[in-house]
C-alpha cells in the first residue's frame, strides 16, 4: 500500500511488475479466513512451539516534520536531521512536469531534466559524471508527471563538493548543441527500445487511453518518437528558463548534517542561482480529472508472445485530496501486496501469473488507479475475467475486517521502513513539496491512512474501485488475445500501437 | 541523461532470482559486490561494521544476533547452503522451485497463512535463489519477531514431509510464468538462460539457468521435494540472522526453544566442482551465438571465467568492471556511447560465484551499427587496459563509488541482516567485512591490470548477440 511510487519517486524507479517498493496488504480475502480459523493446529498443550505468537498491534508512527527555513537567496529549505551514518541526500524539486510539456513535444520536461548534468558550469559532460563519481557520489535528475527533480546523495565529508556541483547542474547547466545532438539520438533510440518492452508499453498505453488525447497526462513523460524528434534545444533552453527557478523551488535536505552547517553550504552553491530574466515562470498545471467513456478495451498486438500484459485502469484521485492517503489502503487490500486479493487469485490460486499488484497514482490533478499483471498467454481471458471480478467485488462488498486491520498495520510498516533511508525520505519530501502538500503532509497523511475505519474504506473502494468506469489494457498476441477478450464478454478493443496512437 | 546503469543495478545473468513482488528489485549481483567495498583508506572516521554475536546450536544451526533499536523493525533472514548448482540432472531449477515451495503451508500454517499472518502483523517477506544459496527474510515490526521465529522454526522442521501434489502443481505453474516474464518475454531476458550454457561446459554446476528449463520444472515430484528437503533444509545447513530491535536475551532463548527442536541429519556435502578451478578458464576458444529476439537495438555480451568471489583478482576486476562500465568518464562509455557514437548503452560486471565468477561486458548497439564494429571498440579498450593498465585517479574513484554504496547500503535493517548472512555464507564470518574492505581497499593499479589481462583473454571468451527479429522486432 506503500503509495504509487510510479508517479512519484525520482529514486525508485518503478519497474511495474515485481519491482518497486511495494506493500502489502493482505491477508485473507473472505475464503481464505475459514482456513485459518478452523486450521487443523496442533492442541496448544501439546504443541512444542507453543500457540501462535499473535503480535500486539505495532504503534503508529509518527514521520519526523521537516524543519522549514528560507535561504538567503530565497528558495525554502526543508531538513530532516539524521545522524546515524555520515550521509546525506538532497533533492532540488520544481513544480513542473510533464503535464507543461507543449502540445507535440511530450517528453520536453524530462529530457530538459536530463540535460542538466550534461555540462554544467565549468564542468562538462563527461566532467560532471566523473567529478560525481570520484566522491562517490549519486546524482539524479528527471522529470514525472509534475515536478521535476535533481538529486545528489553523498558522503558527509564530500558535502561541500557535491552541492558545488548541484548547483552547477540546476542554475548554470551549459545546453551545448554538441551534448545535445548525442542526448537526443540517444533518447530516440531508447524510445524505439520501448516498444519492444511490453511493460513498458503498457504504460504507455494506458495512460494514453484513459486521459485521452491532448490531456496534460495523456503522453508519457519521456514522450514518443514523433515528439522527441519534435523538441529541440531551444525548447530545453526554455523550459529550463521556465521551470527551473529559485522562487518556486524546494531544496529537500536529509541526513547528517545540521542546519547550522547546512545554511552556508546552501548559500554557497545556490546563492548565485536567480531567476532567469527574460521568461516567465511556468503555471502550475492542475488538470481536469479523465471523462472517459468507459468501459472500453484496448490492445496493442505483440505476435506469438508468451504473455499478455493486462490492466485495468480507471481514474483515481489528486495527491492533496481528502481521500486519497486512506484509499491507500484499500488498493492495499486489492493488490498493494503478496497476499492482496488479486495477487492471491491470479498467481496463489490459478498460477496464472507470476504477480498481480495495483497503484495508485499521486499526482497533483486527477491521477489513476491501476491493477496490473503479466498473465501466460493461453490464460488471458480467464485472468482479464478474474482481475475484473476481484475489483468489481473489492467495491461492492468492501473490506474484510482482516483487510482492515492488515492493511492499517501495513500501512505502519512502511512508513517506518521508508524513513530509514535518506534517499527515501528525500524523495517522498520532494514529491510533497513540489506538488505544494505542505512540510506537515507526511504526518497529516499517516494519521488520516491510519485512522481510516472499515466504513471509511469501504465507502473509498465504492467510489474509486467500480471497474465499469475503467479501461482494460492488453499487451499480447492479438491473434489469441482477440478471442478471449470476447469470451470474456468484454467489449471489442481498440487497436494501439507501442506509442498508444490507435491504429487505423 | 540515458547514464549506464550502476553495476549495482545490473546484469540478471549469475544472480538470485526472487520469489517475486517482493519490495525488492534486483537483489542480482549484490549480495556482496555492494557490500563491501571500501574507501581507500581515507574514509570514514568511524567503521562501519554490523556489531554481531555468533553461536551454534547443538543441531547444528548458526545464530547470528544483530541488536539496533535505532526503528522499531526486526528483520529474520534464513540462509540455507543449497542453491542451482546443487540440482540433480534433469531437475534444473529445482531450488528456486524449491523455494517457492516453501511457503506452501505446514500443519501449524496452513497453505496462505506464512504470509498471511505476517503480513496481517505489518510485516512483508521474499526470498531469492542464486547458483550457490537460498535465502529467505522477513521484515516486520518488532512486535512481530516472536510470530516471524515461530513461522520460520515451523517450516524449518515441518515442510517437507507435508508436501503435496497440489502445492507442488500450483507454485509450478507460478515458477513457468515467472521464467516467461523474466526470460521469455523481456528484451534480451533470454540471454540470462544462454550464457551460463555457453560460458561453462555441461559438467560444470554453473551450466544451466537458476531458473531451470520448463521440461525440467514439469519432471519435478513430490518425492524430489522431500527428499531435497530432507538433505538441504537441515539445521545443520542453515544460517538464521535476527537483526533490530530487540532483547537479545529473549530471542536467543526463544530460538533455543524453537530452532532447537528441529533434528540434524548433519550438514550435506557439498558437492562442489571438483574437476574445476576457476584460475583456469576452461574456454578454449571464442564460444559464438546470435538468438533474435523480440528486440529493437542489438545487443552483444561478452563473458568470461573470472576468479570466484573473495579470491585473489576478484576486487580487482570488480574495481575494473567500475573503470570499465560507470559513467561516463568510464572507459567503455566513453568511447563508444560518449565519443565514438556505436553503442547505447554499456553495463560491465563481475558477478561473484562461491565455485567461479563471471566478469560480463554487455553493449547495446544503436541502430544500423554493426556487430563487428562494436566488437573491435570494446576490443581495442580492452586491449588498452590489457597494455597500458588502467591510472591510478580511475581505481581511487572506482573505490569511492563502492565505498560510498556501501554506507547506503548499511542504512536498512533488512540490508545489514543480509551482509552478515551473506559473509556467514561464503567465508563463515558475518564480520568478514574489514577484510573484504581491505582487499578493495589494497587493490592496485598494477594489480587491475595484471588480472585484466589474465581474465579477459581475447581468444577464451564467449560472445552472446541477441539481434531484432528478420521483419522487424514485434
Amino acid at each position: 500500500m506503500k503509495r504509487a511510487l510510479f508517479a512519484l519517486a525520482p529514486f525508485a524507479f518503478a519497474a511495474f511488475a515485481c519491482g518497486s517498493p511495494q506493500a502489502t496488504t493482505n491477508v485473507a480475502p473472505p475464503t481464505s479466513a475459514a482456513p485459518s480459523a478452523s486450521a487443523p493446529t496442533p492442541s496448544a498443550s501439546a504443541d512444542s512451539f507453543g500457540p501462535r505468537p499473535e503480535p500486539p498491534t505495532p504503534a503508529a508512527f509518527k514521520p519526523p516534520a521537516p524543519v522549514v527555513y528560507t535561504a538567503t537567496n530565497g528558495v525554502t529549505v526543508w531538513l530532516v536531521e539524521r545522524h546515524g551514518l555520515p550521509i546525506v541526500s538532497i533533492a532540488i524539486a520544481v513544480p513542473s512536469g510533464a503535464a507543461n510539456d507543449p502540445p507535440g513535444k511530450g517528453g520536453l520536461a524530462r529530457i530538459t531534466a536530463q540535460m542538466l548534468d550534461e555540462g554544467a558550469g565549468a564542468r562538462s559532460a563527461i566532467d560532471v559524471s566523473r567529478d560525481v563519481d570520484a566522491l562517490g557520489a549519486t546524482l539524479a535528475t528527471t522529470s514525472d508527471a509534475d515536478t521535476s527533480t535533481a538529486s545528489l546523495t553523498v558522503l558527509k565529508r564530500n558535502l561541500q563538493k557535491g552541492f558545488a556541483i548541484l548547483g552547477d547542474v540546476v542554475a548554470r547547466p551549459r545546453f551545448e548543441p554538441k551534448e545535445w545532438k548525442r542526448v537526443h539520438d540517444l533518447w530516440q533510440n531508447s524510445l524505439k527500445a520501448r516498444a519492444s518492452d511490453p511493460d513498458a508499453t503498457a504504460r504507455v498505453v494506458f495512460r494514453a487511453a484513459v486521459f485521452g488525447a491532448d490531456h496534460p497526462y495523456a503522453h508519457p513523460w519521456d514522450g514518443t518518437s514523433a515528439s522527441a524528434k519534435a523538441v529541440t534545444l531551444d525548447d530545453v533552453k526554455s523550459f529550463h528558463a521556465s521551470a527551473w527557478r529559485p522562487e518556486r523551488a524546494t531544496i529537500v535536505v536529509a541526513g547528517d548534517v545540521t542546519k547550522e552547517e547546512l545554511a552556508p553550504l546552501l548559500d554557497a552553491s545556490f546563492s548565485s542561482w536567480k531567476p532567469a530574466a527574460k521568461s516567465a515562470a511556468l503555471p502550475i498545471v492542475t488538470p481536469p480529472a479523465p471523462k472517459g467513456p468507459w468501459p472500453r478495451v484496448v490492445l496493442v498486438d505483440r505476435p506469438e508472445a508468451p504473455q499478455s500484459v493486462i490492466a485495468v485502469v480507471r481514474p483515481g484521485v489528486a495527491a492533496s485530496d481528502p481521500d486519497a492517503p486512506a484509499l491507500d489502503r484499500v488498493n492495499g487490500a486489492l493488490g498493494g501486496s503478496f497476499t492482496s486479493r488479486i495477487n492471491q487469485d491470479l498467481r496463489e490460486e490459478h498460477g496464472w501469473s507470476y504477480g498481480a499488484s495495483s497503484r495508485i497514482s499521486f499526482s497533483r490533478g486527477t491521477g489513476m488507479i491501476v491493477a496490473y499483471a503479466g498473465v501466460y498467454t493461453d490464460k488471458t481471458g480467464d485472468a482479464l475475467a478474474a482481475l475484473l471480478k476481484d475489483i468489481d467485488e473489492l467495491a461492492k462488498k468492501g473490506l474484510t475486517q482482516d483487510e482492515v486491520d492488515k492493511t492499517r498495520a501495513q500501512a505502519r510498516g512502511e512508513l517506518v521502513e521508508a524513513y530509514e533511508s535518506v534517499q527515501s525520505v528525500v524523495s517522498r519530501l520532494a514529491t510533497a513539496a513540489a506538488l505544494g502538500l505542505g512540510p506537515d503532509y507526511e504526518a497529516r497523511a499517516s494519521v488520516a491512512r491510519d485512522q481510516a475505519t472499515a466504513a471509511d474504506l469501504n465507502k473509498l473502494a465504492a467510489k474509486y474501485f467500480d471497474p465499469k468506469d475503467a479501461i482494460v489494457v492488453v499487451v499480447g498476441p492479438r491473434a489469441q488475445v482477440e478471442p478471449a477478450i470476447a469470451a470474456a464478454g468484454l467489449p471489442k478493443p481498440e487497436l494501439r500501437d507501442a506509442d498508444g496512437a490507435p491504429v487505423k | 541523461m540515458v547514464e549506464n546503469a550502476r553495476r549495482r543495478a545490473s546484469l540478471q545473468s549469475g544472480a538470485g532470482i526472487a520469489r517475486g513482488r517482493g519490495r525488492l528489485s534486483g537483489v542480482k549481483r549484490l549480495l556482496f559486490s555492494l557490500a563491501l567495498l571500501l574507501a581507500p583508506s581515507s574514509a570514514l572516521a568511524q567503521p562501519l561494521s554490523i556489531p554481531f554475536t555468533k553461536s551454534k546450536l547443538p543441531n547444528g544451526l548458526t545464530v547470528i544476533l544483530h541488536e539496533d533499536h535505532t526503528v522499531p523493525v526486526a528483520v529474520v533472514n534464513v540462509t540455507y547452503e543449497v542453491g542451482s548448482r546443487f540440482e540433480a540432472p534433469g531437475r534444473s531449477g529445482f531450488a528456486h522451485l524449491f523455494e517457492h515451495l516453501m511457503f506452501m503451508g505446514t500443519a501449524r500454517a496452513p497453505t496462505k497463512m506464512f504470509d498471511g499472518w505476517m503480513e496481517g502483523a505489518g510485516g512483508w517477506n521474499n526470498a531469492w535463489t542464486s547458483e550457490d544459496r537460498t535465502d529467505y527474510f522477513d521484515v516486520a515490526p518488532s512486535t512481530a519477531l516472536p510470530l516471524l521465529l515461530w513461522l520460520e522454526a515451523d517450516r524449518m522442521k515441518e515442510l517437507g514431509p507435508l508436501m503435496t501434489q497440489k502445492k507442488l502443481d500450483a507454485q509450478r505453474d507460478v515458477v513457468k510464468n515467472e521464467r516467461r516474464q523474466r526470460s521469455e518475454n523481456t528484451p534480451y531476458g533470454v540471454a540470462d538462460l544462454r550464457l551460463p550454457e555457453m560460458l561453462y561446459p555441461e559438467s560444470h554446476p554453473y551450466h544451466h539457468p537458476v531458473i531451470g528449463s520448463h521440461r525440467d520444472l514439469e519432471a519435478a515430484t513430490v518425492d524430489d521435494v522431500k527428499q531435497f528437503f530432507a538433505t538441504y533444509y537441515d539445521p545443520a545447513n542453515a544460517s538464521l540472522v535476527v537483526a533490530g530491535d530487540f532483547d537479545p536475551k529473549v530471542v536467543g532463548s526463544s530460538i533455543e526453544r524453537l530452532f532447537g527442536q528441529i533434528p540434524s541429519k548433519g550438514k550435506p556435502q557439498d558437492p562442489g566442482a571438483p574437476s574445476f578451478d576457476d584460475t583456469k578458464t576452461t574456454l578454449t576458444s571464442v564460444v559464438r551465438d546470435t538468438i533474435e529476439d523480440r528486440v529493437e537495438l542489438s545487443r552483444v555480451f561478452m563473458a568470461w571465467q573470472s576468479p570466484k568471489r573473495f579470491a585473489p583478482g576478484d576486487a580487482e576486476l570488480d574495481l575494473l568492471a567500475a573503470v570499465l562500465g560507470d559513467g561516463k568518464a568510464s572507459r567503455l562509455y566513453k568511447a563508444l556511447v560518449y565519443e565514438q557514437k556505436l553503442a547505447q548503452s554499456v553495463e560491465v560486471s563481475q558477478n561473484q560465484g562461491t565455485l567461479g565468477s563471471q566478469f560480463t561486458v554487455v553493449v547495446t548497439a544503436r541502430p544500423g551499427v554493426a556487430q563487428d564494429k562494436i566488437e573491435a571498440a570494446i576490443d581495442a579498450e580492452l586491449d588498452r587496459v590489457r597494455t597500458g593498465g588502467v591510472k591510478d585517479e580511475e581505481l581511487s574513484r572506482a573505490k569511492n563509488m563502492v565505498d560510498a554504496a556501501f554506507v547506503t547500503r548499511m542504512q536498512s535493517v533488512r540490508e545489514r541482516a543480509s551482509i552478515l548472512n551473506a559473509y556467514e555464507a561464503a567465508v563463515g564470518d558475518p564480520g568478514f567485512v574489514e577484510k573484504d574492505r581491505a582487499s578493495y581497499a589494497q587493490a592496485t593499479a598494477k594489480g587491475v591490470t595484471e588480472y585484466a589481462k589474465k581474465t579477459l583473454l581475447p581468444k577464451a571468451r564467449v560472445v552472446l548477440w541477441i539481434v531484432p527479429k528478420k521483419g522487424g522486432a514485434k
